[in-house]
């Protein structure tokens, strides 16, 4: 759960990159990391220990204050995919704020994409976290590959899955942002509805998003019509 | 379940993110590099590092004079707890005694997570001692504190900011690399914990599971033993009736009725056999068998069970040798002993395809040990089932329409019985040319006073 400093009019925001392993999480927070303008975010931090992988996760804080002197903090993560790391990825994904869940688009990886939603729905119960409530996305990634699914799959996944479905390929930081942005915009919406971001804490959806995304390289990305005027 | 809160929900304080013994060094040497003191608090304004270049004896002077001794507590609260701007700019801060100050607060992902106070240096400017030194006492001695001023080093505060910003990088990146060994430690702990409590999770479904089904097993042996008990007391009179007509009691019967009665009573016996192998295996898995131990006639044994299964046999046509070799004599409970050699006689002579041999026999082993063999030429036992047809109902045969009748029990019974004389059964087998089964027990029991029971002796003196 999101979590809050009145005192110092802090919000701390956890954004949870999960999928299965070779997916492109990472790929998706090193691309931000390029996009990011250098004072708005932290070091990629890659907990990478190279003998025996027990740990393999990411992370990166983003951060702003907005106009009425709200400090907001992201914190943005992945899981480590592989499936022995099955406690690891509990624990990173505790008290999140936000799911992007990004999938191999390929077809022959359906099946692991599955086995990964329904790995995420368990570990979401174990750490009380409600599926319905919480904003989560789903990235269809590798979308440059042979093989993969294609626009009139994505419109019928559409059709069938609550979350937004965003296409992109992480590898070329294509789709990355729109992804985040997506994201973003339900969480914000979902924390308004419990905290009053924009009655209590005097921060509208426009200005919690265009703090991030105008210090965001936007080139080559197309975020929905209601983004910010840069 | 939920899981305890994980490290990543807590910021460490920025003493826990570093070696403060090393980083005390890396500050050491780096202000004495510059000749510039340096000073490290964390958020909450505890003073991590103090390294004091060239000031010693200056602000020790001052220190001789109660009113300096006054200010100079003033400078050093207020450098240390003044507020400074979240931002990777320095302030300024001047101290009465002309020499300055430069704090600014160490960032760690956008949050002030303590603050470096850069000095004292003697900033650009007009040299001399000011007024607000010099005036802090009538006896002071500015000839001297200007010469122990000379030790202090004396920089443009353009510089001194350059210096302090090349620190704070330093030190960003000790902060980020002592928070990422500190999250991969305790994630590490962490992700153990989180396993092993899994784990426990498991092994107690288990447990709870492998309890319900041992009393579940529990129950299905004292139901088998009591309806096995309870099926043989009526069996008992049809068999003893039937037996009773053949006999004429009821008066006289025509060929054809003594032979029909003759095939109830077989059908009888069989059913009685079989119900017996039942009690005896659910006596078995109660832990009821108990062994009558006596001396055997090996020989007389073997015969028994040749006797027995012979008429089988012929009928088969399959021939049965007695082949006593080794100790006369073993001591054992010879009802059980039989049983063994009965059931595997039987089974020998079932799978044995007309034409072909048993031999029942015996044969000494090392280590005061005897083994009764039952041998035979029939159809054998494939290797990947070798290994279970002492398991209880186990056939090698599963399906419904099997060659070859029989409850699975036979084996089972004798496995049981040759471990309850401390023994044991073994088998080799090769498909289509026969398999040879051993008993293996020892000659004498191992553990003599279950056999002669001791009593406790009786207390000396009488009372």
């Amino acid at each position: 759960m999101v979590q809050i400093n009145q005192q110092a009019r802090e919000l701390a925001v956890k954004v949870v990159y999960y999928g299965p392993a070779l997916s492109g999480k990472t790929t998706n927070l090193q691309a931000l990391h390029q996009k990011i303008a250098p004072e708005l975010r932290g070091r990629l931090m890659t907990l990478d220990t190279k003998d025996d992988r027990t740990l393999f996760f990411d992370m990166m804080p983003v951060w702003f204050r907005s106009a009425a002197g709200v400090k907001v903090k992201l914190r943005l993560y992945t899981v480590p995919g592989q499936v022995i790391h099955e406690s690891t990825r509990r624990i990173v994904l505790q008290g999140t704020d936000a799911i992007a869940f990004v999938a191999d688009a390929r077809r022959a990886e359906a099946a692991a994409t599955l086995a990964y939603w329904n790995n995420m729905l368990r570990n979401l119960e174990a750490n009380g976290l409600d599926v319905r409530t919480l904003p989560i996305v789903v990235q269809l990634n590798k979308r440059d590959l042979p093989e993969v699914r294609g626009d009139d799959e994505l419109a019928d996944l559409r059709k069938v899955i609550q979350p937004p479905v965003v296409p992109a390929v992480a590898i070329r930081g294509e789709g990355v942002v729109e992804t985040l942005w997506t994201l973003l915009s339900l969480t914000y919406r979902n924390l308004d509805r419990s905290l009053g971001l924009g009655a209590r804490w005097k921060l509208d959806e426009a200005e919690f998003l265009g703090r991030i995304f105008e210090k965001i390289d936007l080139r080559g990305t197309r975020l929905p019509e209601e983004a910010p005027a840069r | 379940m939920t899981l305890a809160p994980s490290f990543l929900q807590q910021r460490p304080p920025l003493g826990d993110l570093l070696d403060l013994r090393a980083f005390t060094d890396v500050c050491q040497s780096f202000s004495e590099l510059y000749r510039i003191g340096l000073k490290i608090f964390d958020e909450a304004g505890n003073r991590l590092v103090d390294v004091k270049v060239g000031n010693a004896d200056f602000c020790g002077y001052i220190w001789t004079k109660a009113s300096g001794r006054e200010q100079c507590a003033a400078t050093v609260g207020r450098v240390k707890s003044d507020p400074v701007a979240d931002q990777a700019t320095p302030t300024v801060f001047d101290c009465f005694s002309g020499c300055r100050y430069l704090v600014e607060p160490i960032l760690y992902e956008g949050d002030a997570a303590g603050r470096v106070v850069f000095g004292p240096f003697v900033p650009e400017g007009p040299p001399g001692l000011p007024a607000s030194l010099t005036g802090i006492a009538p006896d002071f001695d500015a000839a001297l504190a200007a010469g122990y001023q000379q030790k202090i080093r004396r920089v443009p505060t353009a510089t001194a900011a350059k210096i302090l910003a090349h620190f704070l990088e330093l030190v960003d990146v000790l902060v980020f690399s002592g928070h990422k060994n500190l999250i991969a430690a305790r994630l590490h702990i962490e992700a153990v914990q989180e396993s092993y409590r899994e784990l426990q999770d498991k092994n107690r479904q288990l447990e709870t599971s492998f309890a319900k089904l041992k009393e579940l097993d529990r129950l299905k042996s004292n139901f088998i033993a009591t309806m096995s008990h309870e099926l043989r007391t009526p069996l008992t009179s049809v068999i003893g009736y039937s037996e009773m007509m053949l006999e004429g009691l009821g008066g006289p019967l025509t060929a054809e009725q003594r032979e029909y009665l003759a095939i109830i009573m077989e059908k009888g016996e069989n059913l009685l056999q079989l119900i017996t192998s039942i009690l005896d295996v659910s006596k078995i898995e109660a832990g009821r068998v108990r062994l009558v131990m006596a001396e055997v006639d090996v020989g007389q044994l073997l015969r028994d069970a040749v006797a027995t299964v012979l008429p089988q046999a012929r009928k088969r046509g399959v021939t049965v040798t007695c082949e006593p070799h080794g100790p006369p004599r073993v001591v054992g409970d010879r009802e059980k002993l039989r049983q063994c050699l009965l059931n595997l006689a039987a089974n020998a002579v079932k799978f044995t395809p007309t034409g072909g041999a048993v031999i029942v026999g015996s044969e000494p082993l090392p280590a005061d040990r005897v083994a009764l063999r039952v041998s035979d030429t029939g159809i054998g036992i494939p290797a990947e089932h070798l290994s279970r047809v002492f398991d209880v109902f186990y056939q090698v045969d599963g399906s419904n329409t099997r060659e070859y009748g029989g409850a699975g029990l036979g084996l089972a019974i004798v496995k049981s019985f040759a471990e309850a004389h401390g023994g044991e059964v073994t088998v080799a087998s090769t498909p289509g040319q026969g398999s040879t089964f051993s008993v293996v027990i020892p000659v004498r029991p191992r553990s003599e006073p279950a056999l002669t029971p001791v009593l406790p002796a009786a207390p000396v003196g009488g009372a």
